[in-house]
């Protein structure tokens, strides 16, 4: 292996608290009516600086880590306070659990802070996007900070205005009291202000963990009211006057270029107000969105197919091995130990999968000759300006983009929609609603790559792994997004490593992964590579410990090392068992399978219970997932999460693939990719597991991960029969 | 024009006969609490009542709910004469649950959950997942819509009880 080399050390970077400089603060000015408005900047790690600068430089797109400020308070002399915040709302709960961080140092009342989300031109920037199950474990130290720190500027200003000395002054509604009886309100503080606001040398004093009032409670989400009414506004709900409705032509083939167009046809549709060609883009804007998708179909394209690509094809291209390899983790010779012939092999194959959330893409937007506000469903606010500036030519400055509810994201949600609706309503000149249709959305977005894994591993007489090598061929996940000079600084794709690593205590021990270009766009899926991996690898030890004759419980137990990260994985892996009751007789039929893992700083395990119908179809009837996320600021959205994430794991386990076909993706609508619905779905138990963190970790990933992995090791438990490629299917 | 009877209001649309109710409702009448997910009829998104029935709006044409009466998510909440909103059971049940993560599915999920108990206010387990398994969830809230429908049947019942001793 003398051409790998050593790549970003992002996966091993434990998580450091980060204490806010006061260098870090910003304070606003211009507040209309006077206030105060206070942001801070985003606390990079020391460890990822480097990432950072290269990733800024690179144009990493919104996978960058700049200094943006995260969040910005604003206290004003009528409303109250507020708190901007860049973090878009996806179901994830996201502004309700910021609310529950800021409210614990505020120390004032739940519904005088009022959470808005912020815009690319209001409130805070955050280029990194809302991704990665890190919204709420990025935040916590510097929100709490700053939280911490308005309420002692605003202490110290109250007592200069009453004239009392600050340590007599109680917070009292927002606002502050004395023991005198003298009451001053946050919003009179702000007005009665003199001269410039300072930031105080000395920080902030935090509560200590275990002293937390709004923290760790199952407060209501604030977005679940407007759920149930249909008022929420989602992105494919936005309107403007005098808006018309686009539509845009997709080629054929997963290659395919269009070559010319003849619109002669699609221009005599009713409704239709212009067609739009642009280069290789084509698209109709008409009165209605019926007509606008019945005109697209009218335009008659020229195309270059491209090759005409076969499923077999992109397995091989995927398939490990050969020159190109970066070794991720390396510990000893895992080599020398697995070349003397006991050593067990298996290969494991995922597919390509489709995010496809129940919103499909969509956005609306207003170009003008000089400025353009774009209203989209986005995890990406800033990509989405730099994409739309891009294609209009104007400046990013000049382009609002207002980030709405999403309805899902899933890794989908990048904003790519932006770009054609700003194409569509520069070319027509008026505003532009591009909605894309279902088809679309399963065709012509980007996948879940395939991976192919191929395990070895040597088990000594005692049950103790000796040697193990897990060799990973996948396509690009991040590396789809980065620049070359990126993929250069970080050497393997992160996203496709997450989960690839070996986690239990292996004196020789090795990951390798190649880099496989598909010729079909992939990116990011729930988790990443996370639920691929994790099905390999705990695959895999449920075929070693099976090997030995060993329970595979038993068999996890003895391996895991007896570090921070092995303790915790084994207290979520314990948890989990002890909560499905392993090893307990079952019901006829059924037969339970486990696994665990490790990701963002999150331990998970889970149990799920399957059986097998005559035809060979797997049920899963319930899983069992245990969490260790650190400090949980929401359990009950803690617990949403997990329920969330096992359907997915289950889902992806028996029934999601996309497949090639002829050069084209052989789907059309959910009757070729059906997703799970309550008649397979699974009960769930979810469990939190608290071994004392002081931190947040993620929580909207990790627990899809074991789940794939769970499912096939208890069909081995019921069958006998290992199944080791995704969606499972039974051979009988 | 055509006109379209609209959670009890008298409403106007382009005389379209072939147009799908979803789009006439969210485009024309900018009603957007009734959801597009597949425009084919699978996954659910869409389900209003028509005559009391869920019906999928997405591939059910103007021509066949002339003079019916449509109910939507926006009209299944009772407003009193002050203007205050009594929210259906189905709907404070899916509050009391937590149910909704992203919500783009719940309008449907709500709409066939309510005229499910409507023709069936005491259901077995077996046949809340018939009813409900007709309705896709991407972001996986299966566990919560069971435990809320559940909920809200026991509600139903209990009133159903009540009005029926007194």
């Amino acid at each position: 292996m003398s051409e790998t080399n050593a790549t970003a050390s992002v996966e091993n970077e434990e998580k450091q608290p980060r204490r806010l400089s006061r260098r870090q603060f910003l304070i606003g000015a211009g507040l209309a009516g006077g206030g105060l408005a206070l942001g801070f900047l985003f606390g990079v790690p020391a460890a990822r600086l480097r990432i950072a600068e290269s990733t800024n430089e690179g144009g990493g797109g919104f996978f960058s880590q700049s200094n943006d400020p995260l969040a910005w308070f604003e206290v004003t002399p009528d409303s109250g306070v507020t708190l901007y915040v860049p973090k878009v709302e996806m179901g994830q709960g996201v502004h309700t659990a910021l609310k529950q961080i800021a409210i614990e140092e505020l120390g004032i009342p739940w519904d005088d802070l009022t959470v808005v989300q912020g815009t690319t031109s209001l409130g805070p920037q955050d280029s990194s996007g809302t991704q990665g199950s890190t919204s709420v474990s990025s935040s916590f130290t510097p929100l709490s900070e700053a939280a911490a720190t308005l309420r002692e500027m605003l202490r110290a200003e109250a007592a200069l205005q009453l004239g009392q000395p600050a340590g007599t002054l109680v917070l009292q509604g927002a606002g502050f009291a004395t023991d005198a009886g003298a009451a001053i309100t946050f919003g009179e503080i702000v007005a009665n202000k003199q001269g410039e606001w300072e930031v105080p040398e000395e920080p902030a004093p935090l509560k200590a963990a275990g002293s937390y009032d709004t923290v760790g409670r199952p407060i209501p989400r604030e977005d679940i009211p407007g759920k149930v009414t249909g008022e929420i506004v989602y992105g494919y709900d936005v309107k403007l006057p005098g808006m018309k409705y686009g539509a845009v032509l997709r080629p054929p083939t997963i290659e395919g270029r269009m070559i010319t167009v003849d619109t002669t046809a699609a221009e005599q549709m009713p409704g239709v107000i212009k067609v739009v060609v642009d280069d290789d883009f084509a698209g109709v804007v008409a009165e209605s969105r019926v007509e606008a998708w019945a005109a697209v179909n009218e335009l008659q394209a020229e195309w270059d197919e491209g090759k005409l690509w076969r499923q077999e094809e992109l397995e091989a291209l995927v398939t490990a091995g050969g020159p190109g390899g970066v070794t991720v983790q390396k510990e000893g010779d895992a080599d020398r130990l697995l070349s003397d012939g006991s050593a067990i092999t298996a290969e494991y194959r995922t597919p390509l999968m489709v995010q496809t959330p129940l919103e499909a893409q969509a956005a609306l937007a207003d170009v003008r000759q000089d400025s353009a506000r774009i209203w989209v469903s986005t995890q990406a606010q800033s990509r989405v300006q730099e994409l739309v500036s891009e294609a209009t030519g104007l400046n990013q400055e000049a382009i609002e983009v207002v980030p709405t509810y999403l309805g899902g994201g899933f890794g989908r949600k990048l904003g790519d929609v932006a770009v054609e609706a700003a194409r569509l309503s520069q070319g027509a000149g008026v505003p532009v609603h591009l909605g894309w249709s279902r088809p679309e959305e399963l065709k012509h977005g980007f996948f879940a790559p395939m991976s192919h894994h191929r395990l070895q591993a040597v088990v000594g007489d005692d049950g103790r792994i000796q040697a193990m090598k897990h060799e990973l061929g996948s396509g690009d996940i991040l590396f789809a997004f980065f620049s070359p000079m990126l993929t250069a600084v970080f050497g393997a794709d992160v996203g496709v490593t997450r989960g690839a690593r070996i986690e239990y205590g292996v004196p020789d021990v090795e990951t390798v992964v190649w880099r496989r270009k598909l010729p079909v766009k992939t990116g990011t899926w729930r988790g990443l590579g996370f639920l691929p991996n994790v099905f390999a690898v705990e695959s895999f030890m449920d075929e070693l410990a099976s090997s030995i004759g060993m329970d595979p419980l038993q068999f996890r137990q003895l391996n895991l090392p007896d570090t921070d990260r092995g303790r915790r994985i084994r207290a979520a892996l314990e948890a989990a068992a002890e909560g499905a009751n392993w090893g307990d007789p079952l019901e006829n039929g059924r037969a339970q399978g486990l696994a665990c893992a490790y990701d963002y700083g999150t331990a998970v395990a889970a149990v799920a219970e399957v059986s097998v119908g005559e035809s060979g179809k797997i049920r899963v009837h319930h899983i069992t997932s245990a969490m260790d996320c650190g400090l949980v600021i929401n359990p009950d959205g803690a617990r949403a999460q997990i329920e969330g994430n096992a359907m997915w794991g289950v889902s992806a386990a028996l029934q999601e693939e996309v497949r090639i076909e002829n050069g084209r993706i052989a789907l059309n609508n959910f009757e070729t990719y059906p997703l799970l619905t309550m008649k397979e779905a699974p009960t769930v138990q979810a469990i939190l597991v608290d071994t004392g963190g002081k931190e947040p970790s993620g929580v909207g990933e990790p627990p899809i991960g074991p789940i794939g992995a769970a499912i096939a090791n208890a069909v081995f438990a019921l069958t006998g029969e290992r199944l080791r490629r995704l969606p499972l299917a039974k051979s009988s | 024009m055509m006109k379209l009877i609209v959670n009890g209001e008298e409403k106007t649309v382009k005389d379209n006969p072939s147009m799908p109710l979803l789009w006439a409702l969210r485009d024309e009448l900018e009603m957007t609490g009734t959801k597009f997910g597949c425009g084919v009829g699978i996954c659910g998104a869409c389900t209003v009542h028509v005559d009391g029935q869920a019906t999928r709006a997405c591939i059910t044409p103007l021509s066949a709910v002339a003079g019916k009466e449509i109910r939507t998510i926006e009209g299944l909440a009772i407003m009193d004469e002050n203007g205050r909103q009594t929210l259906h059971v189905v709907q404070q049940a899916f509050i009391d649950e937590q149910v909704p993560q992203c919500g783009w599915c719940m309008s449907g999920q709500i709409m066939i959950a309510a005229a499910f108990l409507e023709e069936n206010p005491a259901p077995s387990s077996e046949e809340i997942v018939e009813a409900m398994g007709r309705n896709y969830c991407r972001c996986g809230c299966y566990v919560r819509i069971f435990n809320a429908v559940e909920k809200a049947a026991q509600k139903v019942s209990m009133k159903t009880i009540q009005e029926s001793t007194t």
